[in-house]
């Protein structure tokens, strides 16, 4: 449904966007990871016309994307990173505003307003304007101003900044709700739990590069680390790192402000066979876990830094 | 469409702070420059009361007397006279019940209480005569029924109470004031244009990308929104015209029509000017704010909203600068309506700001109507 190919934007010397090439399948959750910077706005921007770009071809329901083409640009609904609402109207004016820029029909509009209003939990704020909501209810009121006329493709650009976990939840909620009445949607974050929950497909951006895209299993897979192991409140001798390092399948060991981490590919009996020599070395230790590899491991694993903001 | 007339109507009623500096400011410096002219109309002048005590049997005395006797017939109704003894009418100044007294003497002369804008006019009064007693004394000796006529001729009286005011301004200066401040009221349009260019440029605000890509004509979004602020605009100096007309009492002349289209062209520049210098680059805000407010206050301080001379004094050492300041136009094309009644002038002042409104218009719209941008 759209295709990004080769796209680049250079910011003068700053080369935004290298070469992009994504691809997004009607009725996905597609899932833009990505740290601060890393291009995940600018190609946004980029895929809805507004913004310039040096090379390459963008393609929006088998058509070439240009500003002028209002029939595309009616199906897209589109929630911004900074909040855009007018501040001399109230909630359900922004919303009606909105929504009327999309569909005509007084009936319609009103209906879909009342409808998105519930959606994002508003009901008790819509005579507000919009310097008194607070901020999370204000990105909530942004939310509702890209999806009220129920468009086919939704771009979510970090819709949840600064909205608390019960209303995150809920909004990611509705967001698959949207979805499974067929919706597609292109969802940017950089928090990896939230693109994990709720995306079918993640691309993992960094430096205006796409380094990794595929389902989260997919992602996952195409790293060496299976299992991650960390003790915590460790307290043992630099000479002993080299012994767990030479553990089978383990391959990486760091060890710092007493917590010991251990990377270990996809085997049985990791755990065991780590424990197993703290105890021969008579090492004592606090809590211990063991977790699967998240995106945050993928991301670390490729380009070598953390993705946590 | 409607929908779109409707919100960015709204959006333009409800933004405060250019709604203030294009209605309510203008609103209150007309207020403002009211009370501090007040009564200085030709036609709006009050009749000034004063006492006249006479010092029997001196000719001279008795050819004031009648020459103030003409001025009471006269259609202006400039002074009401009344004769009193001299303690009468000096408890009658002090109780302010008159502005003036008037000794009949060899010399005549004039005791008033304070100063002020009727004390002057009496002063001039007297002025007027004195520098014509010889000629009155001589028609009153020889040709005492010609005293009528000799009073007519020196009736240039008529201009001096037009003309001088306490420091020496023309009278109808006042009108100048009021002139200059609706020319600044059409400029203060800007200040509209100025949010609606913010609200359209997609560099400018986020609100502007917003609305950039909703599937709304680029061009209808560009043409309702200018045409909206334009219409509210004139609306606000409309609003400004008839609160001088009917609640102050600023006569304008007969051409209402004319005043009317000059404030719609006025709005017009002053719209697409907001429009132009806030769509211009992407500079800071505030920096453009102060370029425009910069603009429009030197505009109208050229025109002579602060002092009134001003404009006289470039006409004299520059007049291009009053051919091009859109405020001098303005406020220049509403004199020829109300005052001059001179076509050919108002006609000329018209096509120069017609032809600023059509390339500011067109600059702001060719601006305006940006689709893609290489940096939001
Ligand atoms: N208008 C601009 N002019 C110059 N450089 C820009 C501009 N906008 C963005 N950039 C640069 O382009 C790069 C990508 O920015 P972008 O806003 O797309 O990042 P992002 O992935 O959305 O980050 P975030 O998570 O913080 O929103 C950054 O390095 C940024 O500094
Ligand atoms: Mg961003």
């Amino acid at each position: 449904m759209i295709k990004i190919e080769n796209l680049v934007k250079r910011y003068g010397p700053l080369v935004a966007l290298d070469h992009l090439n994504l691809e997004i399948e009607e009725g996905e959750i597609f899932g833009l990871l990505g740290p601060n910077g890393s291009g995940k706005t600018t190609a946004i921007s980029c895929l809805l016309a507004l913004l310039k770009y040096d090379k390459g071809n963008i393609e929006v329901f088998g058509k070439t994307m240009t500003p002028d083409n209002y029939e595309v640009k009616k199906q897209i609904g589109v929630v911004l990173q900074n909040v855009a609402v007018f501040d001399e109207m109230s909630v359900r004016e922004n919303i009606d505003y909105f929504c009327g820029l999309y569909v005509s029909g007084k009936e319609k509009r009103k209906a879909l307003t009342e409808e998105a209003i519930r959606f994002v939990g508003l009901e008790d704020y819509t005579k507000m304007r919009p310097r008194q909501l607070s901020g999370g209810l204000l990105r909530r009121l942004n939310i509702a101003c890209g999806i009220a006329h129920q468009p086919r493709l939704i771009i979510m650009d970090e819709p949840t900044v600064a909205v608390d976990p019960q209303s995150r939840n809920k909004i990611l909620e509705g967001i698959k709700e949207l979805n499974r009445k067929g919706a597609t949607i292109i969802y940017t974050s950089h928090y990896m739990e939230e693109v994990e929950q709720i995306c079918s497909r993640i691309a993992i951006l960094d430096h205006g590069r796409c380094i990794a895209q595929g389902t989260k299993e997919e992602l996952k897979s195409m790293i060496k680390t299976g299992e991650k192991i960390t003790v915590e409140g460790i307290l043992m001798e630099e000479e002993n790192l080299p012994d767990i390092r030479n553990l089978p399948h383990v391959f990486d060991v760091t060890y710092e402000n007493q917590e010991l981490t251990v990377r270990c590919s996809g085997a049985k009996h990791n755990l065991v066979r780590v424990l197993n020599y703290l105890q021969e070395k008579d090492i004592a230790f606090g809590r211990v876990f063991s977790e699967l590899p998240t995106l945050n491991d993928v991301f670390l694993e490729i380009t070598g830094k953390e993705l946590r903001d | 469409m409607l929908h779109l007339i409707k919100y960015r109507f709204i959006c333009t009623m409800r933004d405060r702070s250019s709604m203030f500096w294009a209605i309510a400011f203008p609103l209150m410096l007309a207020t403002l420059f009211f009370f501090a002219f007040s009564n200085l109309g030709n036609n709006n002048l009050k009749t000034i009361p004063v006492a006249l005590v006479k010092d029997s049997g001196n000719l001279t005395a008795s050819t004031f007397v009648s020459f103030l006797d003409e001025m009471e017939k006269d259609d202006s109704h400039i002074i009401q006279v009344e004769r009193l003894s001299e303690e009468d009418a000096v408890t009658q100044l002090k109780e302010n019940k008159i502005t003036g007294i008037f000794y009949a003497q060899e010399t005549p002369s004039l005791m008033v209480a304070s100063e002020g804008m009727e004390e002057s006019i009496l002063q001039s009064l007297l002025d007027s005569y004195n520098r014509n007693a010889d000629m009155m004394y001589t028609v009153a000796t020889e040709k005492p029924f010609g005293l009528v006529a000799a009073a007519a001729a020196v009736s240039d009286y008529r201009e001096l109470v037009q003309e001088t005011t306490i420091d020496g301004k023309e009278v109808n200066g006042f009108l100048q004031y009021f002139l200059a401040l609706i020319a600044m009221a059409c400029l203060y349009g800007c200040f509209l244009g100025f949010s609606t260019a913010l609200e359209l440029q997609a560099n400018l605000s986020t609100l502007a990308i917003r609305r950039s890509i909703t599937p709304t004509h680029r061009l209808k979004m560009v043409f309702v929104d200018m045409l909206v602020t334009f219409a509210v605009h004139f609306v606000n100096v409309m609003i400004l015209l008839a609160y001088l007309k009917y609640i102050l009492k600023v006569d304008f002349g007969r051409n209402m029509g004319g005043t009317v289209l000059v404030c719609a062209v006025g709005c017009l520049i002053g719209v697409a000017l907001g429009i132009f210098v806030g769509s211009c680059g992407s500079g800071r805000e505030m920096v453009k704010v102060g370029i425009m407010l910069a603009v429009s206050m030197v505009c109208c301080f050229l025109s002579g909203l602060m002092i009134a001379q001003m404009k006289n004094m470039i006409e004299q050492y520059c007049p291009i600068v009053n051919r091009l300041n859109p405020a001098a136009l303005i406020s220049d094309a509403l004199y020829c309506m109300s005052i001059y009644n001179n076509p050919a002038r108002y006609g000329r002042d018209m096509v120069t700001l017609l032809i600023m409104a059509g390339v500011l218009g067109l600059g702001a719209f060719l601006m305006v109507r940006r689709e893609r941008y290489d940096s939001i």
